[in-house]
């Protein structure tokens, strides 16, 4: 007999961070009778148990909380709500008819959902990935490692620490490590502004009086068992080294924060189309992707700005799949949604069915000042400042869409401000 | 400490060494490796690029290396079947880009069929090639198609033969530098001193690789010298897995192979260049050149429609050859037949198993008691590999989950290794954060270890029964993590802003 167990439910949701909670949360509220979610960590939340730090939950619970305090709430509400749960449990393999393979510690499963959500985030730009030159020492990790480390596991990475990019999750890391008693030498940002939230740069990098280093990156790491020394050094507008700009810095630990990629080996398996820009599978305004029966939200789509965001979207993903399973399938729009000048991208890629309103997520591809965001030509909004690392977010009512054919392009027009 | 007493020692645990030791285990003989790492496999063995030839480098000059090349590409797929190592026979395309390209492929040709390759052709349909490597550049004209050329794991293969020699009643000694050797003879045995003590062997098998020259002059054999070459590589993202069906390699400016891109048995492509003089073993190191205009460019002129940003890792691997033509140096020190020289180089891992048995069988019986020729009756080749749940149909993980629970919990989520395997390469000899990922890839996937990290280190602590602070990446030295709050308290200092 196989030993291999199927399993059959409504609607299964991969990952188990805040956009999967909040899919499954949803999904129950809008009567979706099964309702499993599948996590490969030991615990629900995602990322969040080992964010420490406040500011989750502004939007979506209305006060500040933190990763935590956040996964907890939202486990309380799925719990409540009759959300079945695996945790330890792995999808290896998804194909385009919906059968989900996972293991556990108990079994191989099969899973045959009648939809499904693809909610499995994103992970960290490797070390690797960067083509750094040099050696290959010990001490080398991604902020978020970094972060585990200290906040789960209770061990630090190092003591001596520099720190390349400046996402938010290297200045959060940037101020816990001071905090902790190590010696942060340096952020190192290629680009001339920094990557993350002002908010960071403020609570984190200002208030604790640590070197910026914008304009530059990291020319050579050296050591043979664990990292004796980074080269640093500033790069032109190219972003090609500038030579006699190097600095030497002693220190044993370098961390990586240099951005955040959709984890989508999965979704590639069912087919589903991706786009090259967000990393993510393309999607409509109802969160299908190109591959029936499949809807994705979160940072699996694009990287959120906030935990809220990526619980919200999915959220919409989930009403969509229930009335997917429900059987409603209409759609009755077809807009290409696409990017125009400054912005390097939106989401959804399409808009296939008139509801209240569509969402629209993009970032600007530089820091610009008096920024006028336009959709098409039925809308348009002003922003004092738009930046890269702040997602734009423009809610508009669907009927403005009524009488658009064809194609949307999103535009955005202002002052280059670095 | 006590002193430890073997027939036969052999100095260094890269494929050399683990080859021998495997062949010397056949006679009825007790074997010991001592490696001087806290891993096997770790120096060169680690950084080779992991191909099989076929013999297309023939050079007069090397008859010896000739010998091992051809019979070893033509003996490697039964070895690894036998020791149940990754193997994969899929040819190799060296390709030209004009007609003076053209015409050195056909001068290799012949002077490979002269040597004795005969599976060998020339393809000038350029339909055919691309029938054959879809992807490769239109711009190539002609290729020449070696099918014997393999890939095959190159530490999967010194885990196979030391595990099988370790079967058969070897053993294995790691963090075991030897400082000194001595020949003792009156007892007519060598007299080792190891950072583990004392050792003593009535035959020493030197196959220390890029550091052979100076285990040699140990006992006053200063006959070879050894130069080292570095290689720059890059592995691509398994997203391409497949778009790259053979070794295609390109001509250097000599005329000879050079530039290569392949496929690896683990599914994801490597790319490499040729390989460049070095004076310096730890120059072990990648450069921005090196990736970025060279390694990169070539692969690109091969296989341009896999882009620069798939690379998940860089990496340098230092190569050790005797000076001068290269040829291998296999022969007893002068005046001490018992102290046996292995030293390969180039193509050593496609040689290896074959010029092991060259030393075991021709070698070996001109200098050793005809009493120590006697073989062991009940030697077996085979050995089994640890489960690798990548690999696995899904009716055999369902059935290795309900023996094991353990390999159902997956640690390493890009290479999906579970917990189960973690455990058992820690049985086998994993020691470090890189034992457990060399032996069972977690780390070695598109996200570096990121997750998987310190998981692995909380594995190792609990198994190896010692402190997180105590696990190492790749042996001393190398800690992954230290103690929170402790006293070793940071400084101020000059801040550069």
């Amino acid at each position: 007999m196989s030993k291999i167990i199927t399993h059959e439910t409504d609607l299964a949701i991969i990952g188990g961070g805040p956009a999967g909670l909040g899919a499954a949360i949803r999904a129950k509220a809008s009567g979706v009778k099964n309702v499993l979610l599948i996590e490969r960590s030991e615990e629900l939340g995602g990322v969040l148990p080992q964010c420490i730090h406040n500011g989750f939950g502004l939007h979506y619970f209305k006060e500040s909380l933190t990763g935590p305090a956040y996964t907890y709430k939202m486990l309380q509400d799925a719990q409540r709500a009759g959300v079945d749960f695996m945790t330890k449990t792995m999808a290896i393999r998804v194909d385009g008819e919906n059968r989900i393979t996972a293991l556990n510690r108990d079994r191989l499963l099969e899973i045959r959902p009648k939809a499904t959500i693809l909610c499995m985030g994103c992970r960290e730009r490797s070390f690797g990935a960067l083509r750094i030159p040099g050696t290959r020492p010990a001490g080398i990790y991604t902020a978020g490692t970094a972060q585990r480390l200290i906040n789960i596991e209770g061990k630090m990475p190092g003591k001596r620490v520099v720190i390349l990019g400046s996402g938010d999750i290297g200045m959060i890391m940037a101020r816990r490590l001071t905090l902790e008693g190590a010696k942060v030498l340096a952020v190192v940002e290629i680009m001339p502004f920094i990557g993350g939230l002002i908010r960071n740069e403020v609570q984190c990098l200002r208030d604790f009086h640590i070197p910026v280093y914008v304009s530059h990156t990291i020319k050579e790491v050296r050591g043979t068992d664990r990292i004796e020394k980074i080269v640093v050094t500033r790069v032109d507008q190219n972003r090609q080294y500038i030579p006699g700009t190097e600095i030497e810095f002693d220190a044993d630990t370098l961390l990586i924060s240099a951005g955040l990629i959709p984890e989508n080996e999965l979704s590639r398996m069912a087919g589903i189309s991706m786009n090259a820009i967000t990393g993510g599978p393309v999607v409509d305004n109802l969160w299908q992707t190109s591959t029936p029966g499949f809807f994705a939200g979160g940072n699996v789509v694009h990287v959120h700005d906030l935990a809220d965001y990526a619980s919200e979207s999915a959220g919409m993903a989930a009403a969509n799949a229930a009335r997917y399973i429900d059987g409603d399938r209409s759609q009755d729009l077809d807009i290409e949604v696409a990017a125009g000048a400054n912005i390097r991208y939106v989401v959804p890629n399409r808009i296939s069915k008139l509801q209240e309103t569509v969402s629209f997520y993009m970032r600007v591809t530089w820091p610009l000042a008096d920024a006028t965001v336009r959709i098409g030509d039925i809308y348009e909004k002003h922003f004092q400042f738009a930046r890269p690392s702040e997602q734009i977010r423009i809610d508009l009512p669907t009927k403005e869409l009524a009488h658009v054919h064809g194609q949307l392009i999103v535009s955005c027009e202002g002052e280059r401000a670095v | 400490m006590k002193l430890k007493s073997f027939d036969v020692i052999v100095i260094g645990a890269g494929v050399a060494g683990a080859a021998v030791a495997r062949e010397m285990t056949k006679y009825a003989l007790s074997v010991a490796v001592l490696e001087k790492n806290a891993e096997v496999a770790c120096e060169v063995t680690k950084g080779t690029h992991a191909i099989v030839h076929a013999g297309l480098s023939v050079n007069p000059l090397t008859p010896l290396k000739n010998r091992g090349e051809l019979m070893g590409a033509a003996m490697m797929g039964q070895l690894c079947a036998d020791l149940d190592v990754k193997y994969q026979r899929i040819g190799k395309l060296l390709v030209a880009f004009d007609e003076t390209q053209v015409a050195q492929l056909k001068a290799l040709m012949q002077s490979a069929k002269r040597l004795g390759l005969m599976d060998i052709e020339l393809i000038e349909d350029r339909s055919r090639l691309l029938e054959m490597e879809p992807n490769l550049n239109p711009d190539v004209i002609a290729a020449l198609h070696t099918p014997n050329t393999g890939i095959v794991s190159p530490w999967g293969l010194v885990y196979g033969l030391l595990e099988n020699a370790q079967d058969n009643g070897a053993s294995v000694f790691v963090e075991c530098a030897v400082t000194g050797i001595r020949w003792d003879a009156e007892a007519q045995r060598f007299l080792l001193d190891t950072r583990q003590g004392p050792f003593s062997a009535k035959y020493v098998v030197n196959a220390a690789g890029p550091f052979s020259d100076k285990v040699a002059a140990m006992v006053g054999d200063t006959s070879f010298q050894i130069s080292l070459t570095r290689q720059e590589k890059v592995i691509f993202d398994k997203n391409y897995q497949g778009a790259v069906r053979h070794v295609v390699r390109m001509l250097n400016n000599m005329g000879a192979p050079g530039d290569f891109i392949c496929p690896t048995v683990y599914g994801d492509l490597m790319a490499g260049v040729e390989v460049k003089p070095t004076d310096d073993f730890d120059a072990c190191h990648t450069t921005q050149p090196g990736i970025e205009e060279h390694v990169l460019r070539s692969s690109a002129r091969l296989i341009p429609t896999i882009p620069a940003s798939a690379v998940i890792r860089p990496f340098s691997g230092v190569l050790n050859q005797c000076a001068g033509t290269g040829e291998f140096v296999i022969r007893s020190a002068p005046q001490l037949p018992r102290f046996l020289n292995f030293v390969l180089g180039g193509s050593g891992l496609t040689a290896c198993y074959a010029m092991a048995q060259y030393l075991s069988l021709e070698v070996f019986p001109t200098v050793a008691d005809a009493a120590d020729l006697k073989t062991r009756g009940d030697f077996n080749p085979c050995r089994k590999d640890m489960p690798h749940v990548h690999d696995l149909e899904p009716e055999e993980l369902a059935e290795l989950i309900a023996r094991d629970p353990r390999y159902g919990h997956v640690i390493c989520r890009c290479e999906t290794v579970t917990e189960g395997e973690i455990v058992e390469a820690i049985r086998r000899g994993a020691r470090s954060v890189d034992g457990v990922k060399f032996r069972t890839r977690a780390g070695m996937g598109r996200c570096q270890g990121g997750f998987c990290g310190p998981r692995v280190i909380a594995i190792l602590s609990r198994e190896l029964q010692i402190p997180p602070e105590a696990v190492t990446k790749k042996g001393p030295g190398s800690y992954m993590v230290t103690a929170l709050r402790d006293d070793h308290s940071v400084k101020g200092e000059a801040e550069h802003v």
